[in-house]
Parts: structure tokens; sequence; C-alpha cells
């Protein structure tokens, strides 16, 4: 697990599959934080990015406009993203906004990283 | 003065009335007590009194109550009289007074208050602790009194209660009749010397005038108003004067009626003045009042002879010193009054005066102050003034101008008085069950209420013959709302138009000019023209017609840009003038309608986020930044959890209070930095109102908002504006509220039965 550097974001890989693991306040502040650390994990040459929000609480909006940049930037670097983890109350405000659209949801780090590793599964959306 | 043995051993020193039959002004009084306290040091407070709304005795109450009390506060009460005629003469009373009620108060012996003292007497009962600086006051006092200075002898008298050491206490001075300091002849200009002498002094004090006098006064003198606290006093009200009337009555043994009360309290427009010279007549004369003819009858009497007399030939005297003079400007007010306009040209008056200018200026401004007239620059308007001074006016025209017989003038004063009392006790009668449009109006500040309130037709379809409730739960399901303007100055048409006049009271037709949604810009800038139409049936489509007709003609002549009719009648308008009205987006209201409208305006101010009110409220100030927005979060979580709210629906509340404080700190540009977070818990209900100082957003109310400074041209941004759609979805109301600057977002959270 890599720490990433000068911030509490955590991190690791698992073969070409980055999890990053968002704070218990997703603001501008920790979205870019994650988006740092998503962007050197894919220039690190990671191919899929897992966000974990196992750990967080509460959303804002502008944690949410940065993660729909996260998901563009992974795009075009011909990454794939998934949520994990996501709370009922996020997930309802991702659909709100219409993140659920354009990125792929999972119950948890262990079944994104399965969904990933199997692309044939369909992701599940809670 | 609460125990029994207080209340016995009160002396009256001052006060013409026990304390209990001093009717009406007790928050006054206890306002003016107050300003002697110790944290008022320094402070003086200025009585505007409306003219004969009688100041003098709740000062001489206030003197008694102080002087009772015992306190480190001496009073000191002392009032101008008409029988100073220059500014060192009622300074110079002022000195002597100043010093036999110090030793009074000393003394403890309140008759010494009334004695005829000399200046040396008063050493001589000075008590042995102030013997020494009385001894060295009035000595300086012999020295400055010939030293031919006569503005250094004015301030020394005036600044006498400066020299009491503070051992001895602190002096309170109430200086009453501000207006007469004016007239003093002489080198020094009393009035401001007043002021200035005593808002410089250190100590508090109380100066009481007519209202439009004492702020010139204290503006001549360049007071720090800062220093200065002012309390206005008014006529009393209708309750507060009936009761004046019964205990005076009572107290000067004259029989009553209580249809006389009631009239006396109309006539004399609740003046306490008027009132207690009457009833004071009525027991001179040993006459009952038990009907409109004995009171009538007395009010002739007084008119032309008696007490009111003699106010308003003093009034006189002092703007129009000769006879000459005098009948001459009778004849000019009364010429106006009766010659149907409202303004007048005062420089006509001053050609027919034949005085200088400054000498007619000195006039006007006397009428102006005593408020007979209402004089601005080149014109005045003499439709003001209370009732018996016009009838002073018309008396004395005919018998002076016109030298009519007396006895035709006295019959015929009776008979007008008589024929117009029951239309006074009419009007009164009227006006307590009247919706005063101007108020209406005047309330109007952005709430949001039913469109069906401004639409007579759906409401009668809906409403018609349903109970209250029925009506009022039906009102709770409207899903069409209108959201009221913020007015900004409300005028009877006739202000507007005279010929108006011609066709409606003028509180029954009105012009509002307001603002939508509360922004002062121009495409929000919009004039209500509002006619309260008194018809027993339902307007029909010509009445409706003529008065669509009378207001767009009125609008076209201002040049009204924008503009909203509104017409208001009894029972409503037939379908046909509903079709009419409706065509050219009239508002229609009927009076249940208009009840029920101030009713939720009622209650919407009442909700309206001003102070704290009640123990279910709670406030919060933040810093910006900082994710101190999670503070906010985390309140409304603990109070949420208090209502029982879901886990779901609380964090859509955090989220919701989130947005909103991200909003206020991202396009307030707010410079002091803060966030106002309000938190008030209703039965049904959660309201949050985030509120911020700084710039007004250019789209409050839109979708979404921005501040007009806002050019960010990150890519993020174009996503952001998501929080007030977040918002919107999050809560069940979502409100701007009109504020000067900044934002104020109510956002409402209904409580779900469900809830567990």
């Amino acid at each position: 697990m890599d720490i990433s550097s000068g911030a509490l974001i955590k991190s690791h890989c698992v073969g070409t599959i980055a999890v990053v693991y968002a704070s218990d306040y997703l603001n501008k502040l920790t979205g870019e934080k994650i988006e740092r650390e998503c962007r050197r994990q894919l220039d690190s040459g990671c191919r899929a990015l897992v966000i974990d929000f196992a750990d967080t609480q509460l959303v804002n909006s502008i944690g949410i406009s940065i993660l729909l940049g996260i998901i563009d930037i992974a795009e075009k670097n011909g990454a794939k993203v998934i949520f994990a983890d996501v709370n009922n109350q996020t997930v309802e405000l991702f659909q709100m906004l219409g993140l659920t659209r354009h990125v792929a949801l999972a119950k948890n780090e262990q079944e994104a990283l399965s969904d990933l590793t199997h692309p044939d599964a369909t992701p599940t959306i809670h | 003065m609460t125990s029994s043995s207080a209340i016995d051993n009160f002396r009256r020193v001052f006060g013409r009335v026990p304390r209990h039959d001093f009717i009406g002004r007790t928050s006054e009084f206890e306002r003016v007590v107050e300003q002697a306290s110790s944290a008022n040091a320094g402070r003086g407070l200025l009585l505007l009194m409306e003219p004969a709304a009688g100041v003098s005795e709740l000062l001489r109450q206030s003197y008694d109550y102080l002087f009772n009390r015992r306190s480190e506060v001496i009073p000191i009460y002392f009032a101008f009289t008409r029988h100073e005629t220059t500014a060192v003469s009622a300074a110079i009373e002022f000195l002597n007074s100043f010093l036999q009620q110090y030793i009074a108060f000393s003394r403890n012996e309140p008759a010494l208050c009334h004695s005829t003292l000399t200046l040396q007497d008063l050493v001589e009962l000075a008590p042995p602790t102030d013997l020494a600086w009385i001894d060295q006051l009035v000595q300086t006092y012999s020295r400055v009194r010939f030293s031919n200075d006569n503005k250094e002898l004015v301030r020394f008298c005036l600044s006498a209660p400066q020299r009491v050491p503070p051992r001895a206490g602190r002096p309170f001075v109430m200086l009453d009749g501000a207006q007469l300091a004016e007239d003093m002849n002489g080198s020094v200009v009393l009035g401001p010397e007043l002021l200035r002498v005593f808002s410089r002094s250190g100590s508090s004090f109380v100066l009481a005038g007519l209202r439009r006098q004492v702020l010139n006064a204290a503006r001549e003198a360049e007071c720090n108003f800062e220093s200065l606290d002012m309390l206005r006093l008014q006529q009393l009200s209708t309750e507060e004067a009936h009761l004046l009337v019964d205990h005076v009555a009572l107290r000067q043994q004259v029989p009553t009626s209580r249809e006389v009360r009631d009239l006396l309290v109309q006539q004399f427009g609740g003046s306490p003045f008027f009132i207690s010279s009457f009833l004071q007549a009525a027991r001179e004369k040993n006459t009952a009042l038990v009907s409109y003819l004995d009171c009538e009858r007395l009010y002739v009497d007084e008119l032309l002879g008696g007490h009111l007399r003699h106010y308003f030939d003093d009034l006189l005297e002092e703007m129009a010193p000769t006879l000459e003079l005098r009948l001459a400007l009778i004849r000019v007010l009364w010429e106006a009054v009766t010659s149907n306009e409202e303004l007048t040209s005062v420089e006509a008056w001053r050609k027919r005066l034949q005085v200088a200018a400054a000498d007619f200026e000195g006039i006007l401004h006397h009428l102006h102050i005593y408020e007979l007239i209402n004089w601005s620059g080149p014109s005045a308007d003499v439709t003001t003034g209370p009732q018996p001074w016009k009838d002073y006016l018309k008396a004395n025209y005919r018998l002076n101008i016109l030298s009519e017989p007396r006895a035709l003038v006295v019959a015929d004063t009776i008979s007008d008085s008589l024929k117009r009392a029951p239309r006074t006790m009419a009007r009164h009668y009227k006006e307590l069950e009247r919706i005063g449009l101007r108020e209406v109006l005047n309330q109007f500040d952005c709430q949001r209420v039913p469109d069906v309130l401004f639409d007579y037709s759906g409401f009668a379809e809906k409403y018609k013959g349903a109970s209250d409730n029925e009506i009022k739960s039906g009102l709770e399901s409207e899903t069409e709302f209108r959201k009221l303007p913020q007015t900004v100055h409300v005028a009877s048409c006739s202000s507007f138009n005279s010929e108006m006049r011609q066709v409606c009271e003028a509180e029954k037709c009105v012009v509002a000019h307001c603002f939508d949604e509360g922004t002062y810009d121009d495409t929000q800038e919009v004039v209500w023209f509002v006619a309260y139409i008194e018809a027993k049936l339902e307007v029909d489509v010509e009445l409706a017609t003529i008065w669509y007709d009378r207001f767009d003609s009125l609008g076209q002549t201002l040049g009204i840009g924008r503009q909203q009719i509104w017409l208001i009648s009894n029972e409503g308008f037939s379908s046909e003038a509903c079709a009419f009205l409706a065509a050219r987006s009239v508002a229609t209201t009927s009076k249940r309608q208009l009840e029920i409208l101030l009713n939720q305006i009622g209650d919407a101010s009442q909700n309206a986020p001003g102070h704290l009110n009640n123990a279910d409220e709670f406030l919060i100030v933040v810093p910006m930044g900082e994710e101190n927005e999670l503070l906010a979060a985390n309140t409304v979580e603990h109070i949420a959890r208090r209502l029982k709210f879901k886990p779901a629906e609380i964090n859509q509340l955090k989220t919701a209070v989130v947005e909103a404080c991200i909003n206020a700190a991202e396009h307030s540009h707010s410079p002091e930095r803060k966030i106002y977070q309000r938190f008030r818990v209703e039965s049904d209900k959660l309201v949050v109102t985030i509120s911020s100082r700084g710039i007004v957003p250019t789209n409050v109310g839109s979708g979404s908002i921005s501040s007009s400074t806002n050019n960010n041209d990150d890519v993020a941004d174009e996503r952001r504006g998501w929080g007030l759609k977040l918002i919107r979805s999050l809560m069940d109301e979502v409100e701007f509220e009109r504020v000067d600057e900044g934002t104020s977002l109510r956002m409402t959270k209904y409580i779900r039965n469900s809830a567990g």
C-alpha cells in the first residue's frame, strides 16, 4: 500500500489496477487530492482505477464535479474507472447529477477488482 | 414602589395628578426613568413630541418618581415658559430652579421646590457638605452676571449641574418645552445652546419638544447623534384616551356618558392636552357631558373663549406678534383650507401678508413645527392640523374678517359640530373594521402566497361557500404561487393626481412603488395601482372598465414603465368583469380573499428569520472556509436526529446545508467572510436558513446562482452550479429570501409521519 506524497490519500496497486481511497468528506480539497493521485497512478502505467468510498460519509457538488473530471482523464488514458463501496445516499447524489451514466459501481473493492480482472462480468450497480 | 408603605410615603412634587391617574405612557415613563440610570451616563434622550401630545406630565411624573426613589440620581425638571422672553432670563431661571431642586432633594423637602427663594436664601439652605460648591457657584454667577457677555452667562447657568461634586450624586436634567427656547429674543439662540451644553456635559438628560423642531436644533448644535437616543411621543391610542377621559372626568367630577367619551377622543384625536383641558373647562363651568349637545356647546365655548382659544391664540401670537398680522394670517390660512387645493403656493401668502422674507419664513416655520401645515419649499399643505384648529380658524375668520354677528357664528359652529359628530364617529367605526390599503401594500416583502388570492374567478370557483377550514386546507394544497414584490413607497392616488380625489377616498386608492424579488434594478421595478371598490354586489364589467381605464391612463400620465393593477371589492367581480380584467392581467380580489392574504402575509412575516424568537431556534455563525460547513452539517444532523428524521433524510439535510454554505462562500464575495446559519424547529418541519453578506447574485431565484464577478474558466467550474440543483432535489422547499446584500437561502424539510 502506498501513501501518496504530501497527502493523506491512501492508494495501492493490484497489477495494473490502482485502488485509491476517498476520505470521509469528499470536497474540493480531498477531491483534488484524489485527482492528483489518480493522475499519478495513470502516469505510472495503471490501466484501471478503483476509487473506494468505504470511508466517505459526505460529498459535496464540487467533489462530485472533480470525480467527473477524473472519469474524463481516465477515459482519455483508455483506463476504466469503478467506484466501490458507495453508500446509498451518495449513490443518490451521483444519480441526481448524472455521474452513474459514466461510471460503474461495485459493492466493494474486491468486487471492483474482480470486475476489472474479469471484464465479461457486469459490474453491480447498487 | 411596590410596598404599601412606599406608596403611602410617595409625595407629589411636580406631578399634577396622582400616579394612578396618569394614564397611558407607561413605556415612555419607564424609558425616561431608565435614562437616569448609570448605564446611560453621558447620553441624552430627545423626546420628539407630536403637538399637544402632552409631554409635561410625563416628565413631572418621572421627576416625582426619581425624587421619591432617593437614589444617587438627583432629578431636575425645568419647563420653559412663554414668560421668559430672553435666553439670559431663561438661563438664570434655570440656574435658580436647579439649585432650588438640588437643595430640596438633598434636604428631602419637596416643598422647597415651590418656595420663592433668592440665590442667597438657597446658599443659606444648602446642606453643610454642599455649602462650599454652592457658595462658589453663586459667587461666580454674580461675577459673570455683570460681565456683559450674555453667551458666557447662558452657558454658565446651563452648566450648573456639572458643578455638582460626584460624591453628592448625579443630576438628571429634564427640559420641557424646547420649542419655546427657540423664540427667545437676544443675542443667544437658546435651543441649540441647550443641546450644546448638555450633550457635552457627560451627564444624562432629557430634552422634550416638538418633533419637527428638536431634531433640527440637535443638528444645528452639531450634536453627536451617537450619544443621543430618541423617543417619539404620539397621541394616545383610542383605548388609552378612553381611559384618560374616564379618569379625568372622575377626578374633575364631570358626569360623562360613554357616547360623549368616545366622541371626545375622536374629536380631539386622542390628544391628552386637549382632552384634559376640555374636561377641566367642564368642571370650571359645572357642565355635565352626557350628550353630544352638551359636548359641542362646551366645545364652541372653549373655541371662542376658553382654554382652546387661548392655546391657539398663544400659538398665533408667537408667530404673528401684531393683531393686524394675526388677522391677515387667519385670512390666508382659512381661505387656503377652503380652496380645495391640497397644496398652496406660499409665495402668494407672503404677498398677502406683506411681511419681510425672514419674518415670513419664521411664520411658516412655526406653522410647520406645530404641524398646522406641512411646509415644503414653495408650497404648503393646509389640509393637515387638528380639527379644533380648523374650527378656530373658521370661527375667527367669520368673526374678525367677515365681521359676522357672534351669535350667528356660535350657533352655526355648534350646529356644524353637532352635524359632524355622527360623521366623526361613523368614520371611526368604519376605521375600526377598515383594511387599510397602505398597510396592506406596505407589508409586501417578497412573500409567497397562493396565486388564487389575486384571481377572484378562480377563488370563487374553488372556494365559494366553503368554510374557513376548508379554504385553509384548500390553500395549503395550492400549487400556483405568486411572489409578492417588495414595496418601497405607498401613497394615495390623489397624491399623484388630484383628480383622483373626486372618485374615491385617499385610503381606498393607492399607488405602490415596488421591486420584484426585492432586487433594485430597472427590470424588476413595478408600480402597483390598487383600488378598494365599495360595492354591495359583485363589481360589474362597466365599473371594472372604468377603474381599469382610470389606472391605465394614470400609468401613462405618470410615465410608468411596468405596472400591475389590483382591484379589490367587497363581494368580488362578475364573470364578465373577471374575464375583462383577466385579459388585461389585472389582479382581482374580494374582501374575503384580502383577509386571507393578510393572514398569509402576517404568517410569512412571522416566519421570516429576524430575531431569534423562541427556544426552538438556533443560530450559529462560522467563518467561511476551513471546511467549516461541516460544523453546520453536524449541527443540522444533531437537530434532525432529535426530530426523528430518517438517516437518509439526515444525510440529505447535511448535504443541502453544505451546498448552501459553499454557495454563500463562493458567490457572496463577503468582506467579513462569515456564514450565518439559522435552524428553526417547527412541529412538522425543520427550516434552515443560510445567509451571508456581500454581493447579491445576479440571478437569485433561477435554477442556479452566480456572482457578476465570477469569470472562472476552470473546466471543473463548468460542472459547477450544481449546488442549488442538489439542494432543490434534497429539500422540500427552497427559497431565496430578499436581502439587501449577499444571499439568504431558506430550505425546509418536512418530517414524514413514517419516520422512525
